[in-house]
């Protein structure tokens, strides 16, 4: 019960607790930690789920891993070779690397988390054709059912980062994350944060930073105070405004690379109205790109002129860029039956030319890209339903036929190499996050080739005939590149963004103050 | 103490029903969900880039989820009567202890903002009723409109841009030190505007009683009175209303958590309805409800020990 | 949500002077003015304003001009024409939502505290299992359930959520009211129901009712503004005021126009409902 005397105690005891918490917040946290916040949270210890946190903290390692420019180097694995086949695959393992509980890491070990994820749909793994992996004296085989050229890049996926066997539980699920790396995990608090330290005498270096905690923020909002409060080193994932305010702050900088990601429309080419490759050609044409581009993602550069980014050197095919043409896109629906009716809609038969656009939420771009689409796209007389909903009804609905458009962020480079996941975009009949009811003998032969071995300027005839094709055909209309960014603090030293996000390169780091 | 068992044995007997409505509901509810269960759960456990058909096959598999409901149903309550709450399909921690780490979130923020409201509203409530029609008193009804047409999640932005983006005295976001402060504030304002109002009118209509002025007129010291008569009579009013609060709160605990990423059972409800988590849905619907009817246990109880008169048909929250 | 009977209850102070009554009447009128007003800007400036949805991607984040008196946002979409729009789905949803309550409320209230016995307990532990079901689950899974973008899902969530608190009131009044000599006279003379529900029920009712819908008219508002940040139930290009408010923040530096004007609105329409409330006292 409160009484006047009482109240002002309460009242003192409280400004005095709130006035301690405030000043035990920032500044102790920020002596020796690295804050580092990011936008996606940590649902899940599986490494085929969210095993990326744990490889881009350095707590587990992959066998191969990729250099800041993508290229493959060294990782548990000092190095590699196939038969002549590209059948059978070989891993020597590096000697003398031990877990962070202790144990030596064996061939065995490797051979079990392997096995594990040749088994686990959610790993890439799984899509190589493994028929066995074991241990050969110090290194590990993967034989092969198919011939298969993008084994060391598949290695590279975080899903096969290496865990001890005292990570798993008695169910075999991951209760702790114990790995190799030069950090290891002090506290993970799902679903928001993972604090890790640094390993004392790691085989021999000793990176600058003693201890990295990771927070999950899942407002845009939110990390931009953290950014331009100082309450974080290191923020991804900023929006436009949150961006312009980092800038027009002392002591934080914007940093960012293009990533080989592009955000773009799945159009189902066997739906009545898109099998018309003019429909298909007029929806491109309508969509002014760089106004989009600058309007929602205020970086008017990454508008998408072609399917792959150009940071893909090896698919940069030197293509006639897509542009953005109203009345011709007018036309070409004129010219497919598809004429203005009263309303401003166009129709064909009486029908008028309604799409619906599923889109997903995960990524906070994509809903503010569709509106813009919607409306562009109401200009040439397209009426566009957008729907916001779970990422995973794409694939469900690419399922059962009924999807027509889905505006998707399609990530090409999920391992260090495009091939793959180029390819199953261009599968045969299609895939889920893929082309659909679209298929051209021309590019099957191409990809088909590809995923054999060939080489040089064989290889590079394919996939310009692949790039190519797209560009003409539209069975996916790209809409825009992705530039990933982060919000340094200055007191962060050596911080390089990573377009492949393979690790966030701590080991590199060094904070000053 | 008839009356005590009576209460226990009513508010007993609703927990059961609660628990057992929620848990059907919750059941049926999600199996009536449009979208495929399997995507939605691959989709939570992979994220955008690896969500296909096959890792929803896989999970398909895994779970058993083309079985019969009846059989997945009996399953989960056979389960539950052992006390095994499952593992979260998404996440494959236990249930038992990802909830309750929710769980603990929650109450922690509630308590502070309770602490926090009450301090400030029976603070402004007992300054107001000093003088009726004052300028305090003014103010105190200023404020009461102010903070009830402010949504919460507006408050909290507005805090955040004051006390942490152009001020920096707290985090905005977390669990770390400090984390918890504007959260807390946000939902403690919120609620401090209705507390000040029935702490004035309580003050009010006590203090203009008849054995307050005896009182007063016997001698005691007006700080005396005020204690012993005004406030307890003041809290019978205001502790069911605390109660009530209790349960708004945390209800509205869900955006708070969101804005400020703090990690309670509102986060994790809907997540676990976006993804299709049924074992997580239901454990912290089931908590969730349990907790109101212990709140309303709890609150007949105190009502019974500060105001012990007989009632009528008193209609009770 | 059982704020309403509360706020209510201890909510309506006791007339003491004149001075007091003539406060009370003035702030009762300002505040139908100041709704008034805010009705006719949403009746009316869906229909004279330029199309909420449409965008000019050149003009982004414009400043207030003569042709947009509230700036464009970050699409280029004129903001005095979404805050209109989403003015008016706010108050038709609240109002719908609120007759749904009022209705159900009512009806069920009436009858529990006429009949008693079985309908009674009956009725009072059907709105005893809504209590104790959390209110946002409800609205949660409703939408859930629902197509994307329906405004049903919000509707049914939000008048389940709310009749509750109306029956619990006019139970409480109808049972005090039923039992007053008056109504025993009426009884005795045979006057039939209608007479007692026209001439005591109703005349006991109103006051509160018109107090109770105003609470659940904000109520409703605020919880659907707060389903809107948390993306709850909508689709683009709708607008809506949580909504609105959510998404403009980030521009709150750049261009403080976005979030004040949908803020304004909520704050003022919260402001005259509250000012509504009659002064009847509710004990």
């Amino acid at each position: 019960m409160i009484t006047r005397p009482h109240l002002r105690g309460a009242a003192a005891l409280a400004a005095v607790a709130l006035a301690a918490t405030a000043c035990g917040s920032s500044q102790s946290a920020a002596s020796d930690a690295l804050r580092i916040a990011g936008p996606f949270e940590i649902h899940s210890l599986e490494p085929s789920s969210d095993g990326y946190f744990f490889t881009r903290l350095h707590v587990t390692e992959t066998l191969v891993t990729a250099d800041v420019e993508g290229n493959l180097v060294p990782g548990l694995a000092t190095a590699w070779s196939a038969d002549e086949a590209n059948k059978i695959w070989t891993f020597e393992l590096a000697d003398g690397v031990e877990f962070h509980d202790g144990k030596p890491m064996t061939p065995e070990n490797v051979v079990a988390v392997l096995q594990k994820m040749a088994a686990d749909a959610a790993s890439p793994l799984a899509d190589v054709g493994v028929e066995t992996i074991r241990a050969d004296g110090s290194s590990v085989v993967i034989e092969l059912s198919e011939p298969n050229v993008s084994v060391p890049a598949t290695l590279s996926h975080y899903s096969t980062g290496i865990l001890a066997p005292s990570s798993y539980d008695a169910d075999g699920k991951v209760e702790k994350v114990i790995g190799t790396g030069p950090y290891e995990v002090a506290e993970v608090s799902l679903p928001s944060r993972i604090e890790t330290v640094r390993v004392a005498d790691w085989r021999g270096v000793e990176p600058d930073v003693e201890k990295v905690s990771f927070q999950a923020v899942g407002r845009a909002e939110s990390r931009a105070v953290m950014a331009t409060g100082g309450q974080a080193d290191v923020v991804f994932g900023l929006e436009p405004a949150g961006r312009e305010r980092v800038e027009s702050t002392d002591g934080v900088d914007m940093v960012s690379a293009l990533q080989p990601r592009t955000i773009l429309m799945k159009m189902n080419a066997a739906d009545p109205a898109l099998k018309d490759v003019r429909v298909r050609q007029a929806i491109s044409m309508a969509l002014d790109r760089e106004s989009i581009a600058e309007a929602v993602l205020r970086e008017k550069d990454i508008a998408a002129t072609q399917l792959l980014t150009p940071t893909l050197a090896d698919w940069d095919a030197e293509l006639e860029p897509l542009t953005y043409d109203a009345e011709q896109a007018k036309a070409l629906l004129a010219e497919a039956g598809w004429k203005a009716g009263a309303d401003g809609t166009v129709a064909k038969d009486g029908k008028p030319l309604t799409l619906e656009l599923l889109t997903y939420p995960d990524r906070p771009e994509l809903p503010a890209l569709a509106t813009a689409i919607q409306a562009e796209l109401k200009k040439v007389g397209v009426q566009v339903d957008v729907e916001v909903t779970n990422s995973s009804e794409v694939p469900a609905k690419h399922g059962d036929g009924s999807l027509q458009m889905a505006l998707v962020a399609k990530s090409f480079a999920l391992i260090s190499d495009p091939l793959p996941t180029v390819a199953d975009t261009f599968a045969e009949g299609g895939s889920d996050w893929g082309t659909m009811g679209w298929s051209d003998p021309a590019v099957d032969e191409a990809v088909a080739a590809l995923m054999a071995g060939a080489e040089g300027e064989e290889a590079a005839q394919h996939r310009r005939t692949i790039v190519t094709t797209a560009q003409e055909q539209l069975p996916l209309v790209p809409v825009s590149w992705y530039r990933m960014n982060a919000a340094v603090s200055d007191r962060v030293e050596g911080f390089q963004i990573d377009a492949l996000e393979t690790s966030w390169r701590i080991t590199d780091i060094e904070l000053a103050g | 103490m008839t009356r005590l068992g009576g209460v226990i044995a009513r508010r007993g007997a609703q927990a059961l029903a609660v628990a057992i409505g929620v848990s059907a509901l919750c059941f049926v509810i999600t199996q009536r969900l449009p979208g495929d269960i399997a995507y939605r759960i691959a989709a939570g456990r992979y994220g955008y880039d690896m969500v296909d058909a096959d890792a929803a096959a896989s999970v398909r598999d895994e779970l058993g989820l083309d079985r019969p409901l009846w059989q997945q149903l009996g399953e989960w309550v056979a389960d539950l009567l052992r006390l095994d709450l499952g593992r979260s399909l998404v996440t494959s921690q236990p249930v038992l202890t990802e909830v309750s780490h929710y769980l603990a979130a929650t109450l922690q923020l509630a308590v502070l903002s309770i602490v926090i409201a009450v301090i400030v509203g029976a603070g402004i409530g007992v300054v107001a009723a000093r003088r009726p029609g004052g300028f305090a008193d003014r103010f105190s009804s200023l404020w009461v409109a102010g903070v009830r047409a402010v949504p919460p999640f507006l408050l909290g932005l507005l805090l955040m841009i004051v006390l942490s983006a152009q001020l920096g005295l707290f985090p905005a976001v977390g669990h770390g030190d400090g984390g918890i402060v504007l959260p807390a504030l946000t939902l403690g304002l919120s609620l401090s505007g209705l507390i000040a109002r029935v702490t004035r009118d309580a003050v009010v209509e006590v203090r203009g009683s008849a054995y307050v002025e005896f009182a007063l007129t016997k001698g005691l010291p007006e700080r005396w009175v005020l204690v012993r008569h005004v406030l307890r009579n003041a809290a019978v009013s205001l502790v069911p209303y605390l109660g009530v609060q209790f349960v708004v709160l945390i209800e509205g605990v869900v955006v708070v958590e969101s804005l400020f990423a703090w990690d309670g059972l509102g986060h994790s409800l809907v997540h676990a309805v976006f993804w299709r988590d049924i074992p997580v849905l239901q454990a912290s619907a089931l908590v969730l409800a349990l907790l109101i009817v212990l709140v309303n246990t709890l609150v007949d109880l105190a009502v019974l020990g500060l105001d012990p008169r007989p009632r009528g048909r008193a209609v009770t929250a | 949500m059982s704020m309403l009977m509360l706020e209510q209850t201890v909510g309506a102070r006791p007339v003491r002077s004149s001075r007091q009554a003539r406060y009370i009447a003035w702030t009762r009128i300002a505040s139908l003015v100041g709704l008034g007003l805010i009705i006719a800007f949403a009746l009316v400036g869906p229909l004279v304003l330029p199309d909420p949805a449409a965008q000019d991607l050149a003009r982004y984040l414009q400043p207030p001009s003569v042709a947009d008196p509230l700036g464009t946002d970050d699409y280029g979409r004129s903001v005095a024409s979404r805050v209109a729009h989403a003015t008016r789905v706010s108050l038709l949803l609240a109002a719908v939502c609120v007759a749904t309550a009022l209705i159900l409320g009512c009806v069920a209230g009436v009858l529990s505290a006429w009949f008693g016995g079985w309908v009674d307990a009956l009725l009072r532990s059907i709105s005893e299992a809504f209590v104790a079901v959390p209110a946002l689950l409800v609205v949660l899974l409703v939408s859930a359930l629902a197509a994307p973008g329906s405004m049903v899902a919000l509707y049914v969530g939000l008048a389940l959520v709310q009749w509750v608190e109306f029956f619990r009131v006019v139970r409480a009044r109808s049972a005090l009211v039923l039992g007053s000599p008056a109504v025993e006279a009426a009884g005795l003379l045979q006057l039939g129901w209608p007479h007692v529900v026209r001439r005591h029920l109703w005349p006991a009712l109103r006051p509160l009712l018109v107090t109770l819908s105003s609470l659940g008219m904000v109520t409703s508002i605020l919880a659907m503004s707060t389903l809107g940040f948390v993306k709850v139930g909508l689709q683009p290009p709708r607008a809506e005021l949580g909504l609105m408010i959510t998404e403009s923040f980030p521009f709150y530096d750049a261009a403080p126009w976005m979030p004040l004007a949908p803020v304004a609105v909520l704050f003022c329409l919260t402001v005259c409902l509250l000012g509504l409330r009659s002064n009847e006292e509710g004990r």
